[in-house]
């Protein structure tokens, strides 16, 4: 491991090139984007500094590369970025051709901080400020270059982009990329983008968590970007003037790979391989493909009609879904004797988990587990409503259990929660929706015993609880409290704390790794099982997560699987893992612009109804929404050590 | 009514307006190159720079997008102003030297421009022609080409959609520079390299408006395309 010399990263100054201050370990201290593991660095710049490891690296060159990289980010809708970038680049050509001065280096100088406290948008107000770093402190090479005695040299660099959204993003959509294409007006050349990622995009623009949002440098300022919504306009207007359709595959090849579960892992997954020019078929359990988006999201979150749109297009490109079709036995000799190359396990985690409660496995009349619950009711199976229903857990899927139960008739919908409202896990927008729908929440309590009278439920008994120190999840530990157990009438209980996956029976199972938490054990980067050839990703690897993290394993497997056929193993990628991505080293006037709004569903139509809950944006809130947008792309050039 | 300070002066300023708008009604020179009163304000030539103060602190911002906020202090002539709105000329200059709009600008702002045989008309990115087209005409033939992430383009432009435009001319007419051309020979008009077939006006015979543009406005209004074909003069 290298140390580093020289460092501006993250506005510290650390120069040891005259071996003065302590040496830096890159491991201990050094918070700065790395390349890939085993490859050494000479030197980086980026947005948020310069960082220098090996006395010998070229700083000059750099420098230069640097301004050429930032320079295919600028969009040049402001003066002074685009232009000032070039200038930049003009005047350091001209130094190398003897034709600079010392003048130069002033203007080059004065140039960076105009563009930075002058320009339009985030990114030409911090990208160029590294470069005021390598005149400072690299200022005897701009000397010796326009004295001759340097010269600039083009070496091959290794150059990566990112944002703060983008790097948030399980994908890693494009997010600048897509919203500024929605202020240019070309919402089709938006969706293409997105889709390049995220080929659910209208499901991804209803659903997502959005981790995006917060990481949005715009919530320090006014509120976040309405990111997912912008997703979901992009989707909205593609359907309002008639839908698109994907692109086929531009070469056939011959491989063939089974997928079982059409899930957001698997159906990505499947695109991604049938483009490549792969033939795919999922096997679905289940009479509908989707996966949980299919029969673990409620119709007014998420209208079937979207889903189902987005997964026939994925069909029409020639993927192959074959509904009813369980894989009881998953015998790999026998889909490879059917002429699968490779398959891919994605069946997700469906099976509610256990609540610990005595007589949750009685089989109660009215007990029933949240995944189970909306399965039936996503399956267009009658469930018939009850008086009063106690929903158990803090989640997402406990809330749409809730907010369920209030459209199909319930008078009285109860959740109860062991933790207080802060450590509750579903998102403040779903909690608040459901409030408003008269959805009642107790906290600080935890079912022991179900109650029943003649096998039918007739309520829960509970204890109360204290938070105590944070556990490993970083959430305050519940404790319950000694004799404080009461009762709670109901006559139906919703257990909904949690799932895990289901697996097919595998013959050669001893060989696959299952973790304590009956989810399988896969590489991290290439998501191969321990057995060659089967891969899995999804919730079946990770336990219940979001969809974009599932969508996002199918993309990377479909990348691997690719990679495996024709005998390579899928590469790391570069990670900015630990590095501050927010932080920028100037950031000129913003004029605070609170996001756009949408239309709710109002109150009183919601129940009885499993009409969609929220709007959308048209074309013209989009746009102004995309407005808001502060391009916060950040670039990253390294010298690699020879 | 908002209270704001323009160099020490105060004024009431309406609410949502920018600083911009406040400036020139106290005729108060601030340069633009991209501003039109008519259209949404864009922020492209950063000509327009002032100092404001907002939780204590100085900063430049954009007249024309900045709106007011009550008990913010603005300064229109302050060293720092000036010396930002001279680097954002210098460099449109330093792109585009020979165009007669960017020119006036920088020799406006101080800088030294010699005179000049061969004129430019430079497409200078305003976006003018863009926001027109959009916001007055309806029609959104015009935007500017993205770039981004992995699309390596050497220049930023304006693209243009022929299946949208109706040749009205309106990118034309608020075009700074010049950049925008418009063309008439006979029964024909050609802009942005797409030829339209104009019409005469049924009662003097001057050709008068592009078919498309007729065809666009009856679509618009309902009202019959052969009750349109009379020109403004004859009717």
């Amino acid at each position: 491991m290298d140390n580093v010399i020289f460092s501006s990263w993250n506005g510290k100054i650390l120069d040891n090139r005259e071996g003065k201050s302590p040496k830096m370990s890159e491991s201990a201290d050094g918070r700065f984007p790395k390349l890939t593991e085993g490859k050494r660095i000479a030197a980086l710049m980026g947005w948020d500094g310069l960082v220098v490891m090996n006395p010998k690296a070229d700083i000059l060159s750099l420098t230069l590369h640097y301004l050429k990289e930032i320079r295919k980010l600028s969009c040049g809708e402001c003066s002074v970025c685009m232009i000032g970038i070039d200038r930049l680049l003009h005047i350091m050509r001209q130094m190398d051709e003897g034709k600079g001065s010392k003048a130069d280096i002033a203007e080059m100088k004065a140039i960076v901080k105009q563009v930075s406290v002058n320009s339009k948008c985030g990114f030409g107000q911090s990208a160029l400020f590294p470069i005021l770093d390598s005149i400072k402190y690299y200022k005897s090479d701009f000397l010796a270059l326009i004295k001759g005695e340097k010269q600039l040299e083009d070496k091959d660099y290794s150059c990566a982009v990112t944002a703060p959204c983008m790097d948030a993003c399980p994908a890693g959509l494009d997010i600048p990329g897509y919203i500024e294409l929605i202020r240019n007006n070309k919402f089709e050349e938006s969706l293409d983008l997105i889709r390049e990622n995220c080929i659910l995009p209208g499901v991804v623009g209803r659903v997502c968590t959005h981790p995006c949002e917060d990481a949005c440098v715009r919530k320090d300022i006014d509120e976040p970007l309405s990111i997912r919504l912008l997703k979901r306009a992009a989707a909205d207007y593609d359907l309002q003037h008639g839908g698109s359709s994907l692109n086929g595959p531009q070469k056939e090849r011959e491989e063939r790979i089974a997928i079982i579960g059409a899930g957001p892992a698997g159906l990505a997954a499947a695109y991604n391989l049938r483009s490549m020019g792969y033939g795919v078929s999922i096997f679905e359990s289940l009479p509908h493909a989707g996966g949980m988006a299919a029969v673990g999201i409620p119709e007014y979150r998420l209208p079937k009609d979207i889903l189902n749109h987005e997964i026939g297009l994925i069909r029409r490109i020639g993927v192959e879904i074959k509904v009813n079709a369980k894989v009881e036995k998953l015998s790999l000799k026998d889909l490879k004797k059917k002429g699968f190359k490779a398959v891919f396990i994605a069946v997700g985690a469906h099976t509610g988990t256990k609540i610990g409660a005595e007589g949750e496995d009685k089989g109660y009349e009215g007990f029933v587990d949240g995944v189970e619950f909306l399965r039936n009711l996503n399956l267009g199976n009658k469930v018939r409503p009850r008086k009063r229903v106690i929903v158990i857990g803090g989640g997402n899927t406990a809330l749409d259990c809730a907010r369920s139960c209030v459209r199909i008739g319930y008078d009285e919908v109860e959740i109860i929660y062991r933790r207080s409202r802060v450590e509750m896990p579903a998102s403040s927008e779903e909690i608040e929706e459901a409030e408003k729908e008269g959805v009642k929440f107790q906290h600080l309590m935890a079912p022991v015993k179900i109650l029943a009278k003649d096998g039918k439920v007739t309520g829960v008994e509970c204890i109360k609880m204290k938070l105590g120190e944070p556990d490993e999840s970083g959430r305050r530990r519940p404790n319950p409290i000694k004799g404080s157990e009461f009762t709670l009438d109901a006559d139906m209980i919703i257990a909904a704390i949690g799932q895990r996956p289901e697996l097919p029976v595998i013959p050669d199972k001893e060989k696959i790794g299952i973790t304590q938490w009956g989810t399988i054990v896969v590489d991290p980067v290439t998501y191969m099982t321990d057995v060659e050839g089967v891969f899995a990703g999804g919730d079946c690897v990770t336990g219940p997560a979001i969809l974009i993290d599932a969508l996002n394993a199918g993309n990377q497997v479909a990348k691997s699987i690719d990679c495996y056929l024709q005998g390579r193993r899928l590469a790391k990628g570069v990670s900015f893992e630990g590095v501050d991505l927010k932080r920028q080293m100037g950031r000129g006037f913003t004029t605070r612009t609170p996001a756009q709004d949408v239309e709710f569903l109002d109150i009183k139509k919601r129940e009885g109804s499993l009409a969609e809950v929220e709007g959308g944006f048209d074309a013209m809130a989009a746009i102004s929404e995309a407005q808001r947008c502060l391009r916060c792309y950040r670039v990253v050039v390294w010298e690699r050590a020879a | 009514m908002v209270t704001i300070a323009i160099d020490g002066r105060k004024v009431k300023a309406k609410e949502h307006s920018t600083i911009l708008e406040n400036t020139q009604e106290l005729n108060i020179d601030i340069p633009t190159l991209c501003f039109h009163k008519n259209l949404s304000p864009f922020g492209a030539c950063r000509l327009c720079t002032v100092e404001v103060k907002t939780n204590g602190r100085w900063q430049l911002a954009a007249s024309c997008t900045t709106p007011v906020e009550d008990g913010m202090e603005i300064r229109t002539n302050s060293d720092k102003a000036r010396e930002s709105r001279k680097i954002a000329a210098e460099l449109l200059y330093y792109r585009y030297p020979t165009t007669e709009a960017v020119r006036e600008i920088a020799r406006k702002l101080g800088l030294e421009v010699p005179e000049q045989k061969d004129e430019g008309h430079d497409c200078i990115l305003c976006g003018l022609c863009v926001r027109a087209c959009r916001e007055i005409v309806g029609v959104s033939a015009l935007a500017f080409q993205d770039r981004g992430l992995g699309r390596d383009i050497d220049e930023a432009k304006i693209e243009f959609n022929p299946n949208s435009c109706i040749g009205c001319g309106s990118c034309a007419y608020v075009c700074p520079t010049g950049y925008v051309r418009m063309e008439s020979i006979g029964d024909k008009r050609i802009i942005w390299n797409k030829v339209f077939t104009m019409v005469a006006c049924s009662v003097c015979g001057r050709y008068f408006a592009p078919e498309d543009q007729l065809k666009y406005i009856s679509r618009q209004t309902n009202v019959p395309f052969e009750r349109l074909t009379v020109c403004t003069d004859c009717r």
